[in-house]
């Protein structure tokens, strides 16, 4: 008996006002897979992410979330999802244990000096725990973004751009993260410009452009539709044509 | 998601609403201004009072609609609750400027001033204020969305204040001067003013009419652009 | 349970970050202490007059610098990134206006302790053994400002024209609590002033509840995206 799928999007779309960020979305993700969104700035990917995660209401279509409806089920959703923007929304004059306090907090939990100091070292951040956020640099804020996502186990996990600002240890880092979040049996969605090790390892790979799903299928028929069959890249950017409209497998 | 729709020429009975509108309009402003007798101590300025009246009350009549309609909107969020309520914002923003003009017109004769504290010409010139606030939220708000929910709030919002400003404005006054006694009128002139407000509320809902048919087709428009 | 953890993390979050901004509280009263004084140079040493309206030059004072605390209310976000700050966790969306509520309550409340001794010397007011009900009174009549001020702040983040628009659309729902305020207080402070103050009082009371449950009720119309 198959299982409900995590996400199911029939002909979803998004306005802003005169814009249609997101056209006639098809998508279905089932549970526990890892999930890859490439495509270029305004592609959508972002919107898409929100979209799931409950943050905006679809304008057009159908959107199931976890066996939930959208939009009646939103505050469902919201608690079972969580999602790392590209920006970290932290407060700079806060220091990183106080933003990561404020965020349980707001989550509705007591913080607990524990959780919030595993989730610091997971993220090698302990050290500057104590400084203000406004010294930090950007891969620093970066991982404290990801601290306070660690803080929520959920099984929904919407990344955006989570190699943004980071350096190769920060990169390996958030491989991992996914890694472990894959084997805890969440659904992950990573948008991203880069083609790291978690992107070659998706189970699906989307890719999209001006609001539309263009290709949808696993990284290594990506990567032969581009390159011929070829040896694993590491890291520098996603093959060529990314970018490039494709009425290939449709989504 | 229902769009709405309505052909852009006039149906039967928006005939019908005109006809009576128009009709009702001019016989009464004609009566008011020549018929009636005039006021045995005002004069003929007391005339004013067939105008300003039916305004003052399509003023509040407007406001009240707008507040229906924006109530309507956040529970059903159905696009048509909010056009009604832009359009009868709009209608009602000129009423209300004109009681208060009127107003100031009649009280300049009779009390030697362009205005007094009167806590129904105050409780007019606040809901002028709030009308105001409406629209410019309407103007700067970004997208459809936003803008027919951000005027939805408002609208509710300022309505639940007017019964409020009245009430304190009215105690305010009283602590200065002691309240003024109900005109009396006589039959033939009570008359006349019935059919001035009923001359007005007919020109309301034609105009509401004619304002709704110029949303739809804008939303039309705004929905093509955006597709492209 | 959640909806005071939410309240609280906001309240504590704006303490904080307000605490180590130094100087911006100051400047507020500053700012409030200078109104008065502008008042009464344009009105001139006519202690009697001065007496008389000491209640309405004081609340103008209050309401413009609870306009400047108001348009703040979100400021700590804006420099965050933007409301999302608040809005990336679930939970009851009206704990937000709550916790603002009270944030800004307290800031206007605190700018009032100062702002009432200070017109008490400039305009003559006796304020001896009526400490207590000018007290009540102007926490009635900021908690009305700060409920509707609070409110529209959220709504007008995200307005062009934002600076403008804040006050056109708070000022005229105020009137009410600015007659019952004045006129309260007046009726106190200055033993010529007619009217009692109960009936103010009640009316105030009435405006607050009334708004303090629209505006809570309301509020997450203003959040969705």
């Amino acid at each position: 008996m198959a299982a409900d799928p995590a996400l199911r999007l029939q002909g979803v779309g998004k306005r802003f006002g005169r814009t249609w960020a997101l056209r006639s979305v098809d998508l279905e993700v089932q549970p526990g897979q890892l999930v890859a969104l490439i495509g270029p700035n305004g592609a959508g990917k972002t919107t898409l992410l929100k979209a799931v995660g409950g943050l905006h209401r679809a304008t057009t279509g159908t959107t199931e979330v976890l066996g939930f409806t959208l939009p009646e089920d939103e505050d469902l959703v919201r608690v079972h999802s969580t999602l790392l923007p590209p920006h970290g929304y932290l407060y700079e004059q806060l220091t990183g244990l106080e933003n990561l306090r404020f965020a349980r907090l707001m989550a509705g939990v007591r913080p607990s000096r524990q959780e919030i100091d595993a989730a610091l070292e997971r993220v090698e951040l302990v050290e500057a725990g104590d400084e203000r956020v406004g010294g930090y640099s950007s891969g620093m804020k970066k991982r404290l973004a990801i601290a306070r996502l660690l803080l929520r186990p959920v099984e929904l996990v919407l990344m955006d751009e989570p190699y943004a600002s980071l350096d190769a240890g920060g990169i390996d880092l958030v491989d991992t993260i996914i890694g472990e979040l894959r084997r805890s049996g969440a659904t992950v969605l990573v948008a991203s410009h880069r083609w790291e090790r978690a992107i070659r390892e998706a189970d699906l790979l989307v890719v999209m452009e001006r609001g539309r799903i263009t290709w949808t299928g696993t990284p290594g028929e990506w990567m032969e539709r581009r390159e011929g069959p070829a040896d694993t890249r590491r890291g520098r950017g996603a093959p060529r044509g990314a970018g490039e409209a494709d009425t290939g497998r449709g989504g | 998601m229902t769009e709405p729709t309505a052909s852009p020429r006039l149906k039967g009975w928006h005939r019908l609403l005109a006809f009576l509108a128009v009709a009702t309009t001019v016989v009464g402003s004609l009566i008011g201004l020549f018929v009636v007798p005039p006021d045995a101590l005002q004069g003929n300025v007391q005339r004013l009072m067939y105008l300003h009246v039916p305004a003052a009350w399509l003023a509040f009549l407007a406001f009240f609609v707008v507040f229906v309609m924006a109530v309507l909107y956040l529970i059903q969020r159905d696009p048509r609750w909010d056009m009604i309520a832009a359009g009868s914002a709009e209608i009602g923003v000129l009423f209300t400027a004109l009681t208060l003009i009127l107003g100031s017109l009649w009280g300049k004769p009779i009390w030697g001033v362009w205005w007094t504290w009167d806590p129904r010409l105050t409780t007019t010139a606040i809901l002028l204020v709030i009308y105001v606030g409406y629209l410019a939220v309407r103007s700067f708000a970004g997208d459809p969305d936003r803008r027919a929910r951000w005027s939805a709030v408002v609208g509710i919002v300022g309505f639940a204040d007017v019964p409020i400003v009245y009430l304190s404005v009215t105690w305010w006054r009283s602590l200065h001067q002691p309240p003024s006694s109900p005109m009396s009128m006589a039959p033939s002139m009570l008359w006349t003013l019935l059919l001035n407000v009923v001359a007005f509320t007919l020109l309301y809902g034609y105009l509401l009419v004619r304002k709704y048919q110029v949303a739809v087709a804008e939303r039309a428009l705004e929905d093509r652009e955006a597709m492209r | 349970m959640e909806v005071w953890l939410r309240t609280w993390a906001i309240l504590w979050k704006d303490i904080l970050i307000e605490v180590r901004t130094k100087g911006t509280f100051t400047a507020m009263a500053f700012f409030a202490a200078l109104i008065l004084f502008i008042f009464s140079f344009a009105i001139g040493p006519d202690f009697d007059l001065l007496r008389r309206i000491a209640a309405g030059l004081l609340w103008v004072g209050i309401t413009f610098t609870g306009l400047l605390a108001l348009a703040r209310t979100y400021h700590s976000e804006e420099l965050a990134g933007g409301l999302e700050a608040l809005l990336l966790y679930p939970g009851e969306p009206r704990a937000i206006f709550l916790g603002k509520l009270v944030g800004n309550l307290a800031v206007l409340l605190l700018v009032e302790v100062i702002l009432y001794p200070v017109a008490a010397v400039l305009f003559h007011m006796d304020l001896t053994g009526k400490v207590l009900p000018v007290a009540g009174i102007a926490f009635l009549g900021t908690l009305g400002f700060s409920v509707i001020g609070t409110f529209y702040a959220a709504l007008t983040l995200h307005l062009r024209a934002r600076e403008v628009m804040l006050p056109l659309l708070v000022l005229p729902l105020l009137v009410p609590v600015l007659l019952g305020a004045v006129s309260a207080t007046a009726a106190l402070v200055d033993p010529a002033a007619a009217g009692g103050v109960g009936g103010w009082v009640r009316l105030l009371i009435a405006f607050d509840v009334l708004y303090f449950v629209v505006c809570t009720w309301t509020f997450p119309v203003l959040l969705e995206r």
